[in-house]
């Protein structure tokens, strides 16, 4: 079995255990036994770490279908269980006054009172203190015209539009990456602002397709860590992979 | 508690219905180590003696559980009947809200407490103008009967769980209730 076959039956389990838990599918309909078996079959084979990490990733989810069947049968032996069919048929068969009816003979609400305190008095009394009048709220703002402007050779270099910057651009930051050996994704990336930290996540995206870095990705522990390669490597299988940035 | 003199005792009282009643940030109630802290250990009983009297005002007090530790559960105090439903009409609800708010409830009890919004917006969208439906929803999530996750999945919120007799909510749609 090749180790694309591999991955795949495995990110398929993960898949499977993931939709039992995030769209409430029934957790029976999961034939955990069977998928033990496979992963049973598949572990001799698993060589890279990558694939035994995959491989722990779905005993995980398998171990929280378990879980939820238990859940399940807790909540059918419950008195709270009725089909959900009926129940269905009944809201359609039901007025909307009668619905309201059912809802509010089992209302019990709860007592709720708000209090002001010295503290919210002081700073309503502040907020009211500095409150521009209603006449001033309402008047508009001054419109401004701005017409488009015309951008310099030297600010599209150093946007890294222009192709012979972009390639020093990148070999700096692979000559940067070859200094610092394998590092923490987040880590080389982080710059002097956000701006920065996004340019230098995009440089490094080049990179890596490019085959002058590698990614290692640790889902366990979600690690990412990324190297500079010396001579790019044929790559014998393509993945794209997204990691998004926030500010 | 026999100890504790009247005035202490009634001390007590007034601080158990202020941090009962009044709103702490957005939500009502007290947990059970808040309770503690303010009362002494023995504030299960302060609690008992406090429900005696609040239940000549028709009300009573109701311990949620948080599904976690029992220090964090929280305590609430309720209306001890149901309002009529001309009441309820004056509290701010539409009766087609409170009729939307049976018809999710239901669906929720019966799936185990979570189902995907899409779904139950569809069984709303027989029964409710569209237009109605959304608002709703956005109030019921607001005031806390409902919470929804980042994958659209809704769940009962943690003021049904205070407000609600699930079991009466079940059998009355089934026309098997209280009467």
């Amino acid at each position: 079995m090749k180790a694309t076959e591999r991955r795949d039956i495995l990110l398929r389990i993960i898949d499977l255990c993931e939709s039992v838990s995030k769209k409430g599918l029934n957790p029976f309909d999961v034939r955990v036994g069977e998928l033990f078996d496979k992963l049973r079959e598949l572990l001799p084979l698993l060589r890279r770490h990558e694939e035994l990490a995959l491989d722990l990733q779905a005993v995980v989810g398998l171990a929280e279908v378990i879980r939820q069947q238990g859940e399940w049968i807790k909540h059918r032996s419950s008195l709270l269980y009725l089909d959900p069919l009926l129940v269905m048929l009944k809201i359609h068969a039901l007025s909307t006054e009668e619905l309201a009816q059912i809802f509010v003979r089992s209302w019990h609400p709860i007592l709720e009172l708000e209090c002001l305190t010295p503290l919210g008095l002081k700073e309503g009394l502040e907020y009211w203190k500095f409150l521009p009048s209603l006449q001033e709220r309402l008047r508009e703002l001054p419109k401004m015209e701005v017409q488009p402007g015309r951008i310099g050779l030297k600010e599209l270099e150093e946007m890294g539009f222009i192709h012979e910057c972009f390639d020093e651009m990148l070999d700096s930051l692979w000559l940067e990456l070859r200094k610092r050996g394998r590092v923490d994704y987040w880590k080389f990336i982080k710059g002097k602002n956000f701006s920065e930290r996004v340019k230098r996540a995009y440089l490094l995206s080049f990179l890596i397709t490019y085959g002058l870095a590698k990614i290692y990705l640790d889902p366990i522990e979600e690690r990412i860590e990324v190297e500079a390669v010396d001579e790019p490597q044929r790559k014998r299988e393509i993945q794209s992979m997204v990691i998004s940035i926030t500010k | 508690m026999t100890e504790e003199t009247q005035d202490e005792l009634r001390e007590k009282f007034a601080r158990a219905i202020q941090l009962l009643c009044f709103k702490h940030h957005m939500e009502p109630g007290a947990r059970t180590w808040e309770l503690r802290h303010a009362l002494g250990k023995n504030y299960e009983q302060i609690l008992e003696a406090l429900q005696t009297e609040l239940e000549k005002f028709g009300l009573t007090i109701k311990r949620v559980s948080s599904g976690g530790e029992a220090e964090s559960d929280r305590f609430f105090v309720t209306l001890r009947e149901s309002p009529p439903l001309t009441t309820a009409r004056t509290y701010g609800w539409r009766v087609d809200e409170m009729g939307m708010l049976a018809a999710i409830l239901a669906q929720l009890l019966v799936r185990g407490g979570k189902a995907p919004l899409k779904e139950i917006l569809q069984v709303l969208e027989e029964k409710f103008p569209k237009f109605r439906i959304d608002p709703a929803i956005e109030k019921f999530i607001r005031r806390g009967y409902l919470s929804q996750d980042e994958e659209g999945m809704l769940y009962i919120g943690w003021r049904t769980r205070a407000e609600v007799d699930e079991k009466t909510l079940l059998g009355l749609l089934l026309g098997k209730g209280k009467s």
